[in-house]
Formats: structure tokens, sequence, C-alpha cells
């Protein structure tokens, strides 16, 4: 069968309130002219139009002698086998899954054997995520960022219910775990149904579209500004200036993260008390914003790029507290400021004018924090390093071709090894001898890849590889990427 | 070869507007209940060579199953609906509805000698008594039923569930279970005419089997994907299984399976999604997504004796009760009947 036959099939993962049923509706009543089965994850059988609503129980198969990343569902199996007893297909099926799913089981369905993988193609995962309660989640337990990693496309709802800073740092935060997701950011699910359904995420190329910035190493550091600084003390500011504290704060109040009010109180023992558990894996500010200070040879471009290594190194190093009123000076020192202090204040010490690089570990934007009366004369954002659950997205770029036999062991290699910490891995790859792009895409340990167009003539080829997991490393992947080569 | 070789005939074809999910057949072999994929259930009558069809009933949004009542003459349907409906096999007037679940009947199985219905829906089984009027649900389960079959005499109703099977033995009020655990989704089930082995088809690409009388078990492994298909032939000499394009039948005369090499029934090209041995017979036909039509006689010939190509996607094959005719659906809604003639 064609593939153009399959029927796509567009996968709804999301926390409990996060919206899915408000997108579902809005899909359900949007007039689009499709004809739509949605596989809900409960009971109660609506049809509205030519529109199919099931019912189903999530009921998980172990397959392969019980393999815990074999796991596929078996309701689905049954109902969309059954969805297919009709003369003309639907157009798109949309399966729903609980709000605690691990979207690992729904998604290698699809991967499961050649009878699904000719009727049915898994078109995208939708992850609905509440920016007003997702912080808070990430931390409590591992569902929300397993359906983050898992991600095509996120939709980072509840907007209107938090700050443009708060959003900010939540984006980044969910594009550190998952470098190819597309995120759009709405309100009452509202998005257009294209965004959504038949978007063909699993082709590569419109998923790298997204962001690239994940091919590159991770950096210690999120941000970096050169300024041409004179002589002398200047001042680096952080929260909110005094004309917007009462808004910024008026949305803090039900936030997870340590920016606090005053001084005086501790936020962090505030905060393990609300809620009753320990932060050593989230997202915490707790000891301070690492900062580096470096000359540089010119407020440039250029200048900054230079001195990237050596701030590498400096991340590196011990670091030094400095507390709010506190002082930095130039040199490869790594310091630790009290960012999260509202209306915090440090001095940083110039002996002589000249250009100077400031390396943040996260974005000032997230503390608001900013060299006063100075602007710098070129900056660069870096891939987020945060670890959700150590969950993060490795990218592998490179011209050379690959021995098809060598790539073939490595991915049986990497399937058996690392298949339960592969959430999912997609890529375009080039083989020796073979004028075709080879495409793969795998969930866990379900693989699936195929000789796919010719690549263009007389252009040069390129493999890209993608990884999107847990406690992944990124020279054990670049080492059996390289061993590879033809 | 002389006294065995046979092809099959087309006796009559109708063209229904609906995609055939499931067919029956009376007991006489006059009339055919079938199950619309989209939701229409029909009732044919057949003289001759000429079919007449009228749809008698609609299950919202797509039918299922079809079951005529064996020796009876009353046939059910069940549907997306989550309904079970019961008809006149004469007039096709619906004479009782029933709403055993809120998901979907997927399963309906007659006892042999007619007298009881067993229903399937999620994790509930329900037997009926033959006019749908009394019933007794059977909660002994703690997954969803895939299939269920009886055994031959009406005593053991089996269960396939992710898990193994459950077989209930029902004698009046009492109903006793017994689990044949096997760790594998398992999606058919199927008791050997003889009453001796229950056999079933896995998800993952294998076929296990019991032997009653003494509990052991075998595992016959080796299929490329999902067994998809259990078959007794009449007599409970073989086993006809199939998982994608493979058509493997095991030969459990004398010491059994075990051991022994089967028997592949080679010339389907794409995914068989029917198969049926011939009542109180041999031969076996087959219909896949090649498009085909397949006769064959394991243990004879490897090789099919006969293949006839349909006009679109076969979707469902039933011999009739007397071993005569099959009847061929359709995914565009075709019908048609074929005599199994024997050459002499």
């Amino acid at each position: 069968m064609a593939t153009t036959d399959r029927v796509p099939v567009t996968v709804l993962t999301g926390f409990l309130g996060s919206g899915k049923t408000t997108l579902l509706n809005r899909i359900l009543s949007e007039q689009h002219g499709k004809r739509i089965a949605v596989i809900e994850n409960e009971f109660g059988e609506v049809g509205v139009d030519h529109q199919l609503v099931i019912g189903a129980e999530e009921e998980i198969f172990e397959t392969n002698n019980g393999c815990i990343c074999c796991t596929v569902r078996g309701d689905l199996l049954r109902i969309l086998g059954q969805l297919l007893k009709r003369r003309d297909k639907f157009d798109y099926i949309i399966v729903e899954t609980t709000g605690m799913a691990d979207p690992g089981p729904v998604a290698q369905t699809f991967f499961l054997d050649d009878e699904f993988k000719t009727q049915f193609v898994l078109d995208a995962i939708v992850t609905l995520v509440d920016a007003r309660h997702i912080e808070g989640h990430l931390e409590q337990m591992n569902e929300p960022a397993e359906q983050v990693a898992f991600a095509d496309v996120v939709l980072l709802n509840k907007t209107d219910l938090v700050s443009e800073a708060d959003l900010e740092r939540i984006e980044r935060r969910i594009r550190a775990m998952n470098g190819t997701a597309r995120i759009f950011r709405t309100r009452n699910a509202e998005v257009p149904i294209a965004q959504v359904l038949d978007v063909g995420a699993f082709d590569l190329q419109r998923a790298l579209a997204v962001d690239g910035s994940f091919l590159e190493p991770q950096y210690p550091f999120e941000w970096a500004g050169v300024y041409a600084l004179s002589a002398g003390e200047h001042m680096l500011r952080s929260g909110a200036e005094s004309h917007a504290a009462h808004d910024h704060h008026g949305h803090d109040h039900d936030h997870h993260h340590e920016h606090g009010p005053d001084c005086a109180h501790d936020h962090h023992a505030e905060h393990v008390h609300d809620h009753g558990h320990d932060h050593d894996h989230g997202h915490d500010h707790g000891d301070g914003l690492g900062v580096v200070l470096l000359p540089v040879a010119a407020a440039t471009a250029d200048g900054l790029t230079a001195s990237i290594e050596t701030a590498v190194r400096a991340f590196a190093e011990d670091s030094t507290a400095v507390a709010c009123g506190g002082a930095l000076s130039p040199g490869p020192q790594l310091f630790r400021i009290d960012a999260a202090h509202e209306g915090g204040q440090f001095h940083l010490q110039v002996p002589q004018a000249g250009a100077y690089a400031l390396f943040f570990e996260h974005a000032p934007s997230e503390f608001n924090l900013r060299l006063e009366g100075a602007k710098p004369a070129a900056e660069r954002r870096f891939a987020s390093h945060h670890h959700d659950g150590e969950i993060s997205s490795i990218g592998i770029s490179d011209p050379r071709p690959l021995d098809p036999q060598k790539f073939n062991d490595w991915m049986s290699y990497l399937l058996k090894s690392r298949g339960e910490d592969i959430f999912r891995m997609k890529g375009v790859v080039s083989l020796q001898g073979e004028d075709r792009r080879y495409v793969f895409h795998g969930v866990h340990m379900m693989y699936d890849g195929q000789l796919e167009r010719p690549w263009p003539a007389g252009k040069p080829r390129s493999n890209t590889l993608v990884f999107i997991g847990r406690k992944l490393d990124r020279q054990e992947l670049e080492a059996g990427f390289h061993s590879c080569l033809a | 070869m002389k006294q065995t070789a046979a092809i099959l005939e087309p006796r009559g074809s109708i063209a229904l507007d609906d995609y055939v999910a499931d067919l029956g057949w009376s007991h006489d072999g006059t009339r055919l209940a079938v199950a619309g994929g989209e939701g229409k259930v029909f009732l044919l009558h057949r003289d001759g060579e000429s079919l007449r069809a009228r749809q008698v009933a609609e299950h919202g949004l797509g039918a299922i199953a079809v079951a005529w009542q064996p020796g009876g003459k009353v046939f059910v349907s069940s549907g997306q609906d989550s309904c079970v409906n019961l008809y006149d096999g004469d007039s096709g007037e619906r004479r009782v509805q029933r709403r055993p679940s809120k998901q979907w009947t997927t399963a309906l199985a007659w006892s042999p000698n007619g007298d009881r219905l067993a229903t399937a829906a999620g994790r509930e089984i329900v037997v009926w008594s033959a006019a749908l009027e009394s019933e007794r649900t059977l909660s002994s389960l703690d997954a969803v039923v895939a299939a269920i079959a009886w055994d031959k005499p009406g005593r053991d109703l089996a269960a396939a569930i992710n898990g193994g099977l459950v077989l209930h033995r029902l004698d009046g009020d009492v109903v006793e279970v017994r689990r044949l655990k096997w760790a594998a989704p398992c999606t058919t089930v199927a008791f050997s005419p003889n009453g001796k082995v229950v056999a079933t088809g896995t998800q993952d690409g294998s076929v296990h089997f019991w032997y009653l009388a003494t509990g052991r078990d075998s595992q016959m492994r080796g299929y490329p994907s999902r067994v998809a298909h259990t078959e007794w032939d009449g007599d409970g000499k073989y086993l006809a299984t199939v998982a994608h394009d493979q058509i493997v039948v095991w030969d459990f005369r004398g010491k059994g399976p075990e051991g022994s090499r089967p028997v592949q029934l080679l010339g389907h090209t794409e995914r068989v999604v029917g198969v049926a041995f011939q009542p109180r017979g041999g031969y076996l036909a087959t219909i896949g997504l090649d498009w085909r039509i397949s006769l064959w006689l394991p243990g004879k010939a490897p090789r099919a004796l006969d293949a006839h190509l349909t006009d679109a996607e076969p979707t469902v094959l039933r011999w009739s009760p007397d071993g005569r005719f099959i009847a061929v659906g359709e995914r565009s809604g075709r019908l048609t009947i074929f005599e199994l003639v024997r050459l002499v």
C-alpha cells in the first residue's frame, strides 16, 4: 500500500488540566470538513456528525518476551483495526492519553508490525503544557517531562495566567529537554488546526527547521554579552525595576521558583515546606547564578566568540559566592551572585577601560539582570543546560558518508543497550554508495528506517541525527557516530 | 492427487452498500447475514445463483459481528453502538435489542447446540439465553477479552486475554474457572473438535497450546508477527495458523506437533486476512490482501489447488455449514459465493 494511503494519527498528551479536552472539543466543533475519529481515555461514546468519539481503556501489552520498553496499547490495536473497516478511511485519528500516561506505549503501537505500519502513520505527538503549573509538576514527577520529551508539538497553554518572563523561562526549559519540538503559546488551547493535525512532524527537515541550536554542544552558560566599559565601578542590578515590581509580584505567588519579594525571606525553606519534597533534580537557582566577567580583545561578536573557551573553563572551577551588595572583578573566576534577590545590586570593578564579556549561567531576563547604563555591543544565547530528570536532546550533524553495515551495527547496539533511555530518535543519513536518503525514526527500542527520495544531484549531502532521552551522553553518541564513518 | 483435486466455482454475487466486515450463514445455507463496517446489517436470501439483500438494521457508527444460531432461525449482530440485536432469520425483523456494556461488543459466539449466546465486551463476557431474555455476566477476567470460543460439547467457554486463556465451565448456576497462563497477549482461541487441545495465537508471534487432560502446554515460535488466526480442521488433525502472509499447518496426529516440521502453505504474497477449514472436511480456504482466494488441502499438497482474484480487498470468508460453499466479502461491499467442486 502506498504510504500516502496511511491514516495520520495524532497523539494528544498532557497533564490533567492542561487543556486536552478543550483542544479536542475545538477540533471536533470546527468546520474543517474532515472526518476525524477520536479515541479518548474514558468511556462515553458520542458521534458528532461524521466524527466518531470512542472511549478506550488503556491496556498495555508487553511484547517481545516482557521487555519493559516494548510495550504497546492493546486497546488501540483493536480499536484502530475496527476503524479500518470502512470503504472510506478517516482523514485523521486522534488518540488522547490519560494525564499521567507515558507516551511510549501509544507511540510504539505504530511501530509494532507491518499490519499497522502500512495502515497508519504516527503524524505527531502533541503535548499540552499548563504554563501555570508545569514547573511545579516537572519538579514533583517524571511524567510531565517525558510527555515534553516525546512531543513533536508543544502547546504552552494558559499563557494568560503567567507573566512574559515566566513564559520565556518555561519555554527555554522545554527547549532544553526537547530540541526539535515546535512550541506554540496558546490561551484556551486556541491554535490553528493545521498546527496539530497532519503536520508531518516525522519529517525531520521540518522538525529541524524549528531550532538547530541543540545541534551545538551544551555550554555551562545560557547567555553572554560583550561590552565596552570605562574604568571604575559598574552596577549589575537584578529583579524588577520599581515601577514594574507590583505586576511581577502579582504573578509570583503561585509559582515554584525562588524569586523572592525581599532580602530577609528564606525562600528555599519556604519552598520545601510548601511542597514537601527536595529539589535536587529541579531547576534550582538556590545556590546563586553563575557569572564570569572576562577581559576580551574587542567589543565585537568575534571578541565574544574568542572568549568562550576561557569562560567554559572558568565555569568548571570552584565558585565564590557574592551576596547582595558584593563585588565581582574581571578574570577567569566563577562568581555566584544572589540574583534571585529582588532589587539586588552587585558591583563590577573594572580596573581599566576596555572590552569585557559577561557570561551568565541562566538567561539574564529570568532575573531581569541588567548592567546599568551599558548595552551589550554583541550578545549570544547558548543551548540551555537545565536538566529536567536528566532529559535532554542531542543532535549530530556531519557531512561525511556512513558505512551501511557499521551504521546498522551501531543502531542495533544503541537500541539494545540504550533503548530504555532514548525516548525518541530521528535521522536522515547519507550512506556510502547509496543515492537515496536513509530516513529513520524510533521510539525506545522500536525502530523504523527506510530509503526515501534521492539526494539532490550535485549538492552536498549531510547526516542529521537527533536523540531525545534521559541521561544521554553526547561524547558516547558522537563516538558511536564516528565509528560508522565510511 | 486426482481424488482430492477440487476447484472453486463462482455461484452468484451481489453488491452491498457497505464494507463487508463480517458474515454468517444460516444452518441450511439459504440465507446469510452481513455486518457492514459503516453500520448496516443485511439479510440475504439465496436461491440458486440468485442473491437478494435487504437492510434490516443499522448499528450507529459501525457493525462489528453477526452470528446465526446453529440449527435455529435467528441471528444476532453487534456494533459500535454497543448494542446486541437479535433478528428473525426469515423476516429480518429485529426482535430484541440489548446493551450489555458501554463498550463495543466485539465477539459473538453461539454454543454449538444454539441454546446460549456468549458476547464479549471489554473485560466482560455475558452468557445469554437463546432469546436474550436472561443473562449471566462472567466477571472472572482481569483483562480485555480478545476472542471467545466454545468447545464442541458446549460445556467450556474460553476467553483469550493478555496473559493467557481463561476457561469457564458452565454447569447450572456454578461457574468453574480454569486459568491457562501464558505471559503474552493472546489474541485468538480455538478448541480442537475432539476436545483434546485448546490453542491460541499471540501478539508476539507464537502459537501456544494446552493438552486439556494433563494441562501440559507447548509453544510454537518463529512467526514473523502477530498470529491472527488459529483454525482447526473438522477432525482435530490439523491446526492452521496464520501470521502475515505465512500459513503454517501443524499436524496433531500421533505424537503431536512438538519437534515436527509444520507444513507451510505457499502462495499468498500479502497478509492473509481470512482462513477457514471446511466443516467436517479437509479443505482449507484462505483470502489475502493480494486479492486472492485460495483453496488448499493441507496434508496433501503445499500449493493451492485453486485460486481466484477478487475485485477489491477481501475482508471475510465463511464456509456454509454443509461445507459445500464459501462466501467471500470485500471492502467494496461485494459478496460472492463459490461452490467447492471436486474433480474426479
